[in-house]
This record gives C-alpha cells, sequence and structure tokens, in this order.
C-alpha cells in the first residue's frame, strides 16, 4: 500500500514539473511512435516475414521459393508486431533493453485532450477503458450483422442466399468475435476504467503493458474479419476448430489460430496487470474484505485468465502446426489422438465461461446494491462462491464432451463437478434476491439490465442443469437446445451486465448522462427481442434440429421464421443503444460526480475523474455497501481523515 | 414478514411455477419416444424440470414481488434496512441445492449405467446374432454406412433395426469427426477417426426415423442425414438373410464382387450414380459416364479414375464444385484400390 502512496507523490511532481515535449516536425512525424510511423514499419516486417521465409526455403532448396499459405502465417505474426512497433507499444522497453536513455516519463502519454488521444499508445486506465469499450462494441456490431446474416439463411429451409461454407464461416466468426472480441475485452475495458478507482489507485501497476495489451485486441478483430478475404473463405469450422476437421480446412482457418494467440496474449498481459494492481495497489485501509465485488469478480476472472488461457494457445497451435508444418498432434493417421484436442481446448474454454460470467456478476453486484439502497445480502460468501467458481471451474471441462467418446468413467465424476457448480452460483442469486427484499429500488437502466440479466441467467443455469445430466446431455448436446442455453447464459448473462456496466459508468466515464427513456426502451426491446429469439430454440434443438447446419427439416420451418424475426428485431434493438450513446456523450447533461448516490470510491471523485484519479488519497475506513447505515463511510479523503490504529502514514 | 406478504409471495409463487408447468406439460418438448433408452432419459429429464420448475417460481416470485412491493419512488432518497446476512439463510440456500443437484447427479448416473448397458448372449448357448445385433457404423463426409458383420458384412447406407432387440451400434470414422443422432433413440455418439466407439439403442417402436450428424463435420454437414427403420424382428431377419444372398456374402466372389463391395463399404453409392453397382447417387458426377469425362480431361481412362479418387481436386468435372469429394480414398490399401479401378473402368467401357 505505501507502494501506492509513493507512486502517487511520483506522479504528481512529475506531471507539475516536467512540461509534455513539443510535437515531432518533418521528417520526425516518420520517426515518433504513431500511425505515421506504421507507415514504414509494417511494410519492413512484412518484408523480414517474407524474406525469412523465402531465405529458408532457398537455404534449403525447397520448392516453391515463394509459398503463398506459409508465407501468410509467417505475416500473422511479424505484421502485427511491425504495427506495434510502428504505433509506439515497444519503444520506452526498446530504449530500457538497449541501455539507451529513456525519456523521463512526462505524462504526455497520459489523459485525452481530444478524440485524437484516443488513436495513439495511450497509458491512462481511463482512455484504455474506452478504447476497450468502443472497439468491442464496434466487433459486437460486426458479429452481429454476421448473426443477421445466418438468421436470414436460416429463415426458410433449403439454400437461400449463402453457401455452405460462407455459412459454416458466418457462424465461426460470430462466435470467435463474439467471444475473443467482445464479451472477453468488453469486461477488461470497464474493469480498466473502473478497478483503479474503486481502489482508490492512480492507475493500473503497469500503464505502458496496459496500452500494449489494447493494441494486441485489434489486431485480432481485423485477423478474424479479414478472414472472409482469403482464398478458400474464412475459418469454418466453428469458433471450437476441433482436429481433425480443422486440419484440412483452408487458409482462412490460420487466421483464427493466430488470431486467437493476440487477442489470448492481449487476455493475458490485462489479467496479470489486474492482479498485481489489485493485490499492490489499493488505497490505504482498503483490506481485501473492503473490496467492491467488481473487484473480486476481476481478481478471480484474472486468476482463471492466467492460469487457463495459455492451454487455448497450446491448442491452436497444434492445429496451425499440424496444419502447416506437418506434425501429427491430431492426425490420426500418423499416430495422433483426436480427443486430445477437445481436452486442452475445454480446459480453456469451459473456464472461459466464467472468464465472460464473473466480471458481469460483479457487475450486477454494484448496480443492485446500489440501486435497491440496501447492503449486498452475505458480502463475504459472495466473495467465497466467486472463488469457489474459479477452483470448481477447472475440474468440469470434459462435461463439453459425455459423446465424443472419452473414456467413458469420466463422464460421472465430470457431470458431480458440474452439478456442485450450480452451488456457488445458486448463492449468488439467491443473495442478489436476498438484497432486493425489502430495498428502495430505483428502475433507471442499469437496474433494468441487472435485473433481466439475474432473471435470464437462472433460465441459462436452469438449462445448464439438464446439460450437466450427462443422460440428456447425450439427447440434446449439439443442438438448438445447446445453442439457446449459451445465448442464455452469455447473451442474457454477460451481454446484460456489459450493457448494465456501461449504462451505470456512462456518466463516470464521459461527464455526461445518457438519454434514460432511450435506455429503457432498449432495456425493453432487447429483453422481449432476446427471449422471442432464444427461447423457442430450446424446443427445436430437442425436437432434433442440430446446431451449425445452413438446412434443415420442413418442419421446422415455421419456427426458424419466427425466430429469424424476432432477432431482426433484437438486432435493430442495437441502434437505440448505438444512439443514444452517441447522441449522449456528445449532447447530454452534465453528469454530477455520484448520480447513484454511491459509496464506492470512483463516485467519489468528478465525472470524468481527474487525470490521475485523486487529488487526495484516500483513505478506505468502511465496507463498500453501508446503505443504511446512518453516517457510513467507505472512503474518505485526507482533509477529513479518521483515525485508526491500521492507518498508513501518507 | 408478515402474513399477508407470505400469502402473496405464495400465491405468486404458485401462479408462476403453474405457467411454468403449463408450458412444461402443454408444449410437446420431447419427440415420442422409440427406444428404451429415451424412455429413461425422459425420466431424467422430467426429474429435472420438476426441480427447476420449482426454483424458477421461487426466483421468478421473490424477483416480481421485490418489483411491485420495494419500488421507491423517484425522489424517495431513503435507504433500505441495512441487513448484512443471515446466517442461517445463507446455510439453508447451500444446503438445498447441493441436496437438489446430488439427487439428479444419482438418478443421473443410475440411468446412464442402465443405458450403457448391454445384454450379452450367454457364452454357452447357441450364439444368436440378435442378442446383441452389432451393427458397424461408418461415418465420412457426408455419408453413413452400416454394415451387419452378422449377415455376412451386408452394407446399405440406411439403417434397419429389429424391434425389441439390443443393438451395439460400433461408430468409426474415416476422416473428422461426425456424431451419430437419432432424436427418436435419445442416444447420440460421436464417431471419432482413430478411435472405436459405441452406443447401445434398444429400439421399441416400429416407424422411420431421421439418423442425422451433429458434428460439425465440413461444407455438407447439414446434409449428412439418412434414416433409420424399425421392423418387426421376423421381417428385419428376413430381409438380412436376403440381402446377404444378394450380395455374395462379401469380398469373396470374384475381382467385380471385390470392386463393388469396396465401392458400396466405402459409400461412392451415396454421392454416384453407377450401375453395375445399383448406384443412384447425383450428389457427385455420373459414373457411367466416365468415359467421356476422362476424354474430356484428357487422360486414358485407368489414370485418370486412380487420380480422381486419390486426389479428386486435381480435376473437377464441369458443373460441380472443388472440394466435396472427401480426399480420404488416398489411403485405401493398393490392391482395393487396383480392384476399384478396375471395377469402375469395367463398368464405363
Amino acid at each position: 500500500m505505501s507502494g501506492a502512496v509513493i507512486g502517487f507523490h511520483e506522479h504528481e511532481a512529475q506531471a507539475e514539473h516536467s512540461p509534455p515535449a513539443p510535437p515531432p516536425r518533418g521528417i520526425h512525424r516518420f520517426l515518433a511512435p504513431g500511425w505515421l510511423r506504421t507507415l514504414w514499419t509494417i511494410p519492413l516486417f512484412f518484408g523480414i516475414g517474407a524474406g525469412l521465409v523465402v531465405l529458408i526455403r532457398w537455404l534449403e532448396t525447397w520448392h516453391p521459393i515463394w509459398p503463398g499459405s506459409i508465407i501468410t502465417t509467417v505475416e500473422l505474426t511479424t505484421v502485427p508486431l511491425g504495427f506495434l512497433v510502428g504505433i509506439g507499444g515497444f519503444d520506452y522497453w526498446f530504449r530500457y533493453a538497449s541501455g539507451a536513455p529513456t525519456a523521463p516519463e512526462d505524462h504526455s502519454g497520459h489523459g485525452a485532450q481530444s478524440w485524437k488521444d484516443y488513436f495513439r499508445i495511450n497509458t491512462d486506465h481511463k482512455v484504455i477503458g474506452i478504447q476497450y469499450l468502443v472497439t468491442t462494441i464496434v466487433f459486437f456490431v460486426i458479429a452481429g450483422l454476421l448473426a443477421m446474416f445466418m438468421r436470414a439463411e436460416l429463415a426458410r429451409p433449403g439454400m437461400q442466399f449463402v453457401d455452405n461454407q460462407t455459412f459454416n464461416g458466418l457462424f465461426s466468426v460470430h462466435a470467435a468475435l463474439m467471444i475473443f472480441l467482445f464479451v472477453i475485452p468488453a469486461f477488461a475495458g470497464i474493469g480498466n476504467y473502473v478497478i483503479p478507482l474503486m481502489l482508490g489507485a492512480p492507475d493500473m501497476a503497469f500503464p505502458r503493458l496496459n496500452a500494449l495489451s489494447f493494441w494486441l485486441l485489434p489486431i485480432a478483430g481485423v485477423m478474424m474479419v479479414s478472414s472472409f478475404l482469403v482464398p478458400g473463405g474464412p475459418f469454418a469450422a466453428g469458433w471450437t476448430n476441433y482436429a481433425t476437421l480443422s486440419i484440412h480446412q483452408p487458409l482462412g482457418n490460420t487466421f483464427f489460430s493466430m488470431a486467437v494467440q493476440w487477442a489470448g496474449a492481449s487476455s493475458i498481459m490485462t489479467a496479470l496487470n489486474f492482479l498485481v494492481t489489485i493485490i499492490t495497489m489499493r488505497a490505504p485501509g482498503m483490506t481485501f474484505w473492503r473490496m467492491p465485488l467488481l473487484v473480486w469478480a476481476n481478481f478471480t476472472t484474472s486468476l482463471l485468465v492466467v492460469i487457463a488461457t495459455p492451454f487455448i494457445a497450446g491448442s491452436q497451435f497444434f492445429v496451425m502446426f499440424d496444419r502447416v508444418m506437418h506434425t501429427h498432434f491430431f492426425d490420426w493417421t500418423a499416430g495422433g489422438y483426436p480427443l486430445g484436442y477437445q481436452h486442452i481446448f475445454w480446459f480453456y474454454s469451459h473456464p472461459a465461461v466464467y472468464i465472460m460470467m464473473l466480471p458481469g456478476f460483479g457487475i450486477a453486484s454494484e448496480v443492485i446494491s446500489v440501486m435497491a439502497r440496501k447492503p449486498i445480502f452475505g458480502y463475504r460468501l459472495m466473495a467465497v462462491s466467486l472463488m469457489a467458481i474459479l477452483v470448481l471451474g477447472f475440474s468440469v471441462w470434459a462435461h463439453h464432451m459425455f459423446v465424443a467418446g472419452m473414456a467413458p468413467w469420466l463422464r460421472v465424476p465430470m457431470m458431480v463437478t458440474s452439478m456442485v457448480i450450480a452451488v456457488p452460483t445458486g448463492i449468488k442469486v439467491f443473495s442478489w434476491l436476498a438484497t432486493l427484499w425489502e430495498g428502495r429500488i430505483h428502475f433507471y437502466t442499469p437496474m433494468l439490465f441487472a435485473l433481466g440479466f439475474v432473471s435470464m441467467f437462472v433460465i441459462g443455469g436452469l438449462s445448464g442443469i439438464y446439460l450437466a445430466a450427462v443422460p440428456i446431455d447425450i439427447h440434446a448436446s449439439d443442438t438448438y437446445f445447446v445453442v439457446a442455453h449459451i445465448h442464455y447464459v452469455l447473451f442474457g448473462g454477460s451481454l446484460f451486465t456489459i450493457f448494465a456496466g456501461i449504462y451505470f459508468w456512462f456518466p463516470k466515464m464521459t461527464g455526461k448522462m445518457y438519454d434514460e427513456r432511450l435506455g429503457k426502451l432498449h432495456f425493453w426491446l432487447t429483453f422481449v427481442g432476446f427471449n422471442l429469439t432464444f427461447f423457442p430454440m430450446h424446443w427445436l434443438g430437442l425436437q432434433g434440429m442440430p446446431r451449425r447446419v445452413a438446412d434443415y427439416a420442413p418442419r421446422f420451418a415455421d419456427l426458424n421464421l419466427f425466430i429469424s424475426i424476432a432477432s431482426f428485431g433484437l438486432g435493430a434493438s442495437t441502434l437505440v443503444f448505438l444512439y443514444n450513446m452517441v447522441k449522449s456523450w456528445r449532447f447530454g447533461e452534465p453528469a454530477p460526480a455520484n448520480p447513484w448516490r454511491s459509496l464506492t470510491l470512483e463516485w467519489q471523485v468528478s465525472s470524468p475523474p481527474p487525470i490521475f484519479n485523486f487529488d487526495e488519497i484516500p483513505q478506505v475506513v468502511g465496507n463498500p455497501y453501508e446503505y443504511g447505515v446512518p453516517g457510513a463511510r467507505h472512503g474518505v479523503f485526507n482533509g477529513e481523515r479518521v483515525h485508526e490504529e491500521e492507518q498508513v502514514p501518507v | 414478514m408478515r402474513r399477508g406478504s407470505i400469502v402473496q409471495l405464495v400465491l405468486l409463487g404458485v401462479l408462476f411455477g403453474g405457467g411454468a408447468a403449463a408450458v412444461a406439460l402443454l408444449v410437446p418438448w420431447l419427440p415420442d419416444p422409440a427406444s428404451e433408452q429415451a424412455d429413461r432419459i425422459d425420466f431424467v429429464f422430467w426429474f429435472v424440470t420438476t426441480i427447476c420448475i420449482a426454483i424458477f417460481a421461487l426466483v421468478a416470485a421473490v424477483i416480481v414481488y421485490s418489483l411491485i412491493k420495494f419500488r421507491a419512488r423517484p425522489d424517495d432518497d431513503s435507504d433500505g434496512p441495512p441487513v448484512h446476512g443471515h446466517t442461517g439463510l445463507e446455510i439453508v440456500w447451500t444446503a438445498v441445492p447441493a441436496i437438489l443437484v446430488t439427487a439428479i447427479s444419482i438418478v443421473s448416473a443410475v440411468v446412464l449405467a442402465r443405458n450403457d448397458h448391454l445384454p450379452q448372449a450367454s457364452a454357452a448357448g447357441p450364439k444368436d446374432p440378435l442378442k446383441p445385433l452389432i451393427v458397424k457404423v461408418t461415418a465420412q463426409q457426408f455419408a453413413w454406412l452400416f454394415t451387419y458383420p452378422a449377415y455376412g458384412n451386408v452394407t446399405t447406407s440406411t439403417l434397419r433395426l429389429p424391434l425389441h432387440v439390443p443393438v451395439d451400434l460400433k461408430l468409426k470414422s474415416l476422416d473428422v469427426i461426425h456424431s451419430f443422432w437419432v432424436p427418436e433413440f435419445g442416444q447420440k455418439q460421436d464417431a471419432v477417426p482413430g478411435l472405436d466407439t459405441h452406443v447401445v439403442v434398444t429400439p421399441k417402436r416400429l416407424g422411420t426415423f431421421p439418423v442425422i450428424c451433429t458434428e460439425l463435420c465440413g461444407l455438407g454437414h447439414a446434409l449428412m442425414r439418412s434414416w433409420t427403420t424399425v421392423m418387426p424382428r421376423a421381417d428385419f431377419v428376413k430381409w438380412a438373410n436376403a440381402q446377404k444372398k444378394a450380395t455374395g456374402g462379401g469380398a469373396s466372389g470374384g475381382a467385380t464382387a471385390a470392386g463393388k463391395t469396396i465401392f458400396v463399404n466405402n459409400g461412392c453409392n451415396g454421392c454416384h450414380t453407377f450401375k453395375p453397382a445399383a448406384a443412384n447417387g447425383t450428389v457427385g458426377p455420373d459414373l457411367d459416364k466416365l468415359t467421356e469425362a476422362a476424354k474430356k480431361a484428357g487422360q486414358p481412362l485407368d489414370a485418370f479414375i486412380r487420380q480422381s479418387i486419390v486426389d479428386p481436386n486435381a480435376y473437377i468435372a464441369p458443373g460441380y464444385p472443388k472440394g466435396v469429394m472427401p480426399e480420404t480414398f488416398a489411403s485405401l490399401p493398393k490392391p482395393q484400390l487396383d480392384a476399384l479401378v478396375k471395377f469402375l473402368s469395367g463398368g464405363s467401357k
């Protein structure tokens, strides 16, 4: 904690005493970090990549010397590196590592004066948080449009608009973008903005790493989307990319394998940053048991990310090696083991479900407590159940493989652990209900989304019980029942909490109030459209419609048409959200510092907060959710500091 | 808590529970079961559904009650009572779900064990091919093949099963992962290349049901469908024996018969028309016109046929898409490949 205090003074001192360097002129504009420099670093690294391949093949006398697919694979590593070098992601570390004098930190890379500051390497966690959110919403819209194409094709049986390969590409890219470019990083964005503020810290522990981890993200997204332009079409083996199908796919598949590496690296670096920030940069008095539940949620999520993400990275490297380098990890004809892929993949991808859910639990806890004007019910058990989900989450992966042909004895233990996860999850739901009980509930948009989340997540959780029970799963797996289930969990669950979080912290982030009427309209359109779209899918799946098909039995035609119409309405509801965000950010009413009368620290500073968050160090003196306790405070500032025995000298 | 509010809460619970039960009962959620396994799966389904309706009714009642009763007026700045928790309640909602999921787990494990069980013929008695009936299921992009070892390896592209006879479906894949599913049977199992998997089905209802591939297997995944017909036991035996006689019991009837068996066993008939094999598939080019096709490709007939099998994308017949014909046949053993080429070239001369 004292580290945070010292860091704070350093920031303050330097911010006052070293004015930012003047902007570069002339040729120097091409040498200074930024978009102009990427104009030559990207071609340079393209040349390095292609040159390496050609050189090695020439030395080994392999033919052809210019193999397009191999060069593309290498370029998917080197071109993004060229971009990162150009934009300035590594400047400080290069100078440091090579022994050159490092530029004194003048904080010129901190904060945003104009929109242009959002388009460069920026070390301010508040800028990075908004960069994350805007980027992820862009990919959310793209992925949503892909879903609209899919529903258009599925409106009638038979093939109308796209061919099979394109359709397989549509749902693969839709899922990959939603997971890796929307849900996971959107939570990282909200966490990035809010968590240092909640902790009473001036920034994240590693601001340069933070900036770098953001800029890896658009790389992954552009890579996934651009796979549509590759000969042979986009990656089309599902976001699960199961071997052995994936090792026989066209070039586009490599774009998935590599994009996952970039998104995964971004994810891991952010998680490390969160962990170090939460462990070392809490304000004086902020013990673990005084942390808001969003901080707890991001703490557990970050542990999941750093432990699990390397597994998906590994699984995709193996697939790529099988494809490009003719290894045989999963190629059964040469002694490979196809099921090995699924074990490695799900060892990440089941915990990934919690990576996509726990931060949402945190957001729901914040919103529900503040807007029901009551302390969160059973705070410690809420935090402990997050940790329980973290631990149990690593013991359930094979419930995705009940029909996969794995060892039969593995099924019952995996069913039991999967069932047990319902217990900590149930604790959370019941505690939210108990928090509502006898509260003074204010139905602002974030609260609507939080309550929508609780009710939809209950349905998703209950359909999860069906899928955990092995005999039912044998019938229902790989059908539309699963599609319904994951959308109740990830759309009704994660997406609703992301919306709740965006509306909740919108005043803090932008200094403007969003339009409450449009917000409510957005909620109701989304809530109704969502249920009309996804609830009927349970029936389709149980009756016999498999997932991932462009064509289906004629008897499912009417319901599929209904679902398609509902989904277009659901898609249109996003326009209300986008309009509200743009309009309110530009023309909204100025937001007060604390519109929700919240106790947590981020609301005790102006909206938007000062460049280093706190003009004076807050001291935490109580729990974060003491609504209804007369005179209760969570944090106090220097001028009104109370003296506690545990107080750390400032 | 006042008595009146308890009554209201219970009423809401009954309302939501009743509504959910109506949705559960009035909509035919599950296909009409056609196997003993599906009956047991349905039992687990309804067991879980009962518990889920109770939980849903409780949660929905509390949420809706709270939304109505505890709604604050916009100008109400007061806070709720500072209740931080209640150890007794927290123990209850940890313990009760734990008990419920334990019950579901036990029921599921018992049903799973029974659905996996395969009655075996006693070693001492005479060998009965129907106790259990073994069917080899071969999956490949994008067709199913069913082989009956007890009937001279008769191979068909639709599955016929005898009523009330336990069937052991032994699954094999030639290329990528596929999954065998008959919704009315409730049973599903992936066919994994390089791995032997199996699934047990005991049909209990006559009829014809779809066989569906449920694991994404590439371009033609949505088209990888077949049918299964459950027929009376005696009819099945009659059919199987007739088939056995007609195909001469497998690959032992000379080169042409061998080539034909290879043709059928590898599912060529699923996609191609070829009179000597009585095949009438229309997905791929018509193999009765191989001579013209070879001329068009400018290659000698035998070389053309061989190349089209081992490297199907080397020459694509006009009007047909690339990449549909599996490349897996390149791995056929040389004698079989030779026999197949001979069979095909012989048929079109």
